[in-house]
């Protein structure tokens, strides 16, 4: 990395504007073009390290992971057909399922009791594939929720308003931000619940973003979301990696990886079968035998 | 048939003692049920303890009653530890029938003759609420009333019900508080989807836990209300129907709402000693007939108690959000 461009990613945090530099972009991503395309390579900057991840359910094996870093600064997207283990793994990674043996380091710590709210408080925040909007509070209460360490939500400070009350205030400026960002300014005091399907998918994704996590994880954001919509959501997942947060996404149209992804990882049966440059992947023949070949081979031959 | 009667006993009801207990409990509850989702369904339970914590410290240790008191808040706190630890891990349904089990269990314990050296058994336990009484600022002779027609109090009740509402007005405005803060949010949250409220970052067992502590306690401080004013308790006063009658009066004021249980709980008696004086009348009208008549002697009480089931029946069926309750927000659960 050049020595001249490390001041301009200081200032970065402090000026939104610099969510359009792309420059920036390409500091972040250089490094990851210069690794080389195998399953488990190592990588110069990872934020999450996984060694012998498994997690079995009766006979079968969901997953299975020698090895897998995921880069920091960058949008990975995890790839791999219905079953492969997708959903699971990242179950394993935010606590929601417990790992038959393995370990995994997140940003720099071996994450040794992994409970949902502890890993979401240190930083990496997931979102689900079917949506969890919280339906009977209002848009921006949804927001408020997704900040952290409001004092307001300790049960001793909780009566007391003037003890919560500025600590609310600034984050619901930084709420009315993100729902303006995110084209959900207009919802503010509707009840989530009132919200279209592609909308909670913008809610869940804003929501998570009011902690301002080092590890964005989203589950399929792309699903069942009508064309326009996905594309602005593509929008949402390049700014956040421009802000410097690290986004790890599943998706299962492969169409939709190689426009927003720095590096893609393909999951099958539970393994890791490729990683690469989206477009290294697409025409992996590993890749295209285990996820592709069905689709693509017929209109090939 | 005299309509002043029936109003007045069920306005009575309405606002006496029992209906203060009712409204302490519906607020108790509705901190579990409508604010955390939690299906207890042992809220019986906590009163129970409460009354029997009271009453057991000054009957059978012979403590005062301002020890008694703390006494029986505590073990409606213990039992809310004792009953969470293990199962709030549990799914909602699991939960809903390990609380009903609970407070079965307790109260076949107290009631049972092996503890009737300790909680009277099934002979239950009286003491003497001198202490309290003595505090009392109104008139108290045998002619004294307060009210007009039969909506009239004795001083002694007088003191319990100003001592009750003020109790309840107290114990709802700190709901208030601390419901309408961001320790409030988080628990409805849990309500809505407890792993959203895990992915961001929110320890779900500890708020359940506070939040089943904290109604547990106001459940308990309806059961010292009862033990206050009926001088002791009764096993068979503490059967799950107490509970039933609880979501009734909390379903008929609105759950997930500051005033619902209060006036769900005003309403839910009287309603029932409404319908049960009306009956009562009815059965000695001379028109009647004999064996109508034979039918409503002596069951006017089961009879009002189904009855207000049933306005229950039509109240969820044209008006789900009760009374307080705001429709739009119920619909939203048929996503």
């Amino acid at each position: 990395m050049p020595a001249d461009r490390i001041p301009s990613k200081e200032s970065a945090p402090d000026d939104r504007s610099s969510f359009m530099d792309s420059a920036r972009r390409t500091t972040e991503v250089e490094p990851i073009l210069t690794v080389h395309p195998e399953p488990g390579v190592a990588k110069p900057n990872p934020i999450l390290t996984m060694d012998g991840l498994r997690r079995s359910f009766g006979g079968l094996t969901a997953v299975d992971i020698d090895h897998l870093e995921i880069e920091r600064g960058i949008v990975t997207a995890l790839i791999g057909p219905n079953g492969a283990g997708k959903t699971t793994l990242f179950n394993l990674l935010t606590g929601f399922d417990r790992a038959d043996r393995g370990s995994w380091k997140f940003d720099g710590h071996r994450v040794t009791s992994p409970s949902p709210d502890r890993l979401a408080r240190r930083g990496m925040v997931r979102t689900f594939q079917l949506t969890k909007s919280l339906a009977k509070l209002s848009v921006l209460q949804n927001m408020l929720l997704g900040a952290p360490d409001q004092i307001g939500e300790r049960l001793w400070a909780a009566p007391f308003r003037y003890l919560w009350r500025d600590q609310e205030r600034i984050n619901t400026e930084r709420a009315d931000e993100l729902l303006e960002q995110f084209n959900l300014a207009h919802m503010r005091d509707e009840m989530a619940g009132t919200l279209s399907g592609g909308q909670r998918k913008l809610l869940e994704m804003a929501r998570a973003l009011m902690s301002d996590p080092a590890l964005v994880m989203l589950d399929e954001p792309m699903a069942g979301v009508n064309p326009a919509l996905a594309q602005s959501l593509l929008g949402h997942i390049t700014q956040l990696s421009l802000s410097g947060v690290s986004v790890v996404y599943i998706v299962h149209d492969m169409d939709l990886v190689s426009g927003i992804s720095d590096w893609v990882v393909v999951l099958a049966q539970g393994r890791v079968i490729a990683e690469g440059g989206p477009w290294k992947v697409i025409h992996d023949d590993v890749v295209i035998d285990a996820y592709l070949g069905r689709r693509r081979t017929g209109t090939a031959s | 048939m005299d309509f002043d009667i029936i109003f007045g006993n069920a306005a009575r009801a309405a606002f006496g003692p029992e209906a203060i207990i009712l409204a302490l409990a519906a607020i108790g509850l509705n901190i579990h049920f409508g604010f955390t989702g939690l299906l207890n369904f042992g809220q019986v339970g906590f009163i129970m303890l409460g009354a029997y914590g009271t009453s057991v410290a000054v009957a059978t240790f012979g403590w005062s009653l301002w020890v008694g008191i703390p006494i029986g808040l505590f073990l409606a706190l213990a039992l809310a530890v004792a009953l969470g630890i293990p199962t709030l891990r549990l799914h909602a349904v699991m939960f809903a029938i390990v609380t009903i089990a609970a407070a079965e269990i307790i109260r076949i314990l107290i009631g049972s003759t092996d503890a009737i050296g300790l909680t009277g058994g099934p002979l239950s336990v009286s003491f003497d609420a001198g202490a309290f009484f003595d505090l009392n600022p109104y008139a108290d002779g045998p002619q004294d009333r307060y009210g007009v027609g039969t909506f009239a109090f004795t001083g002694q009740q007088m003191w319990v019900i100003t001592v009750g509402w003020v109790l309840v007005a107290l114990v709802s405005f700190g709901v208030f508080l601390i419901i309408r803060s961001p320790w409030g949010r988080v628990l409805k949250s849990i309500r809505e989807d407890q792993d959203a409220a895990r992915s961001l970052g929110k320890n779900v067992f500890s708020y359940k836990m506070q939040a089943l502590m904290i109604g547990g306690v106001i459940g308990g401080m309806a059961g010292v209300i009862d033990a206050i004013k009926t001088s002791g308790a009764d096993p068979n006063g503490f059967r799950p129907q107490v509970t039933f009658y609880t979501y009734t009066a909390l379903l008929l004021g609105g759950t997930a709402t500051y005033l619902g249980p209060v006036l769900g709980a005003i309403l839910f008696w009287f309603l029932r000693e409404w319908i049960e004086s009306f009956l009562r009348q009815l059965a000695a009208e001379a028109w009647l007939p004999g064996a109508i008549a034979d039918f409503l002697e002596g069951s006017e009480g089961i009879i009002s108690v189904g009855m207000v089931g049933l306005a229950l029946v039509l109240l969820m069926l044209f008006r789900p959000q009760g009374i307080t309750g705001n429709r739009i927000e119920m619909q939203l659960d048929a996503r």
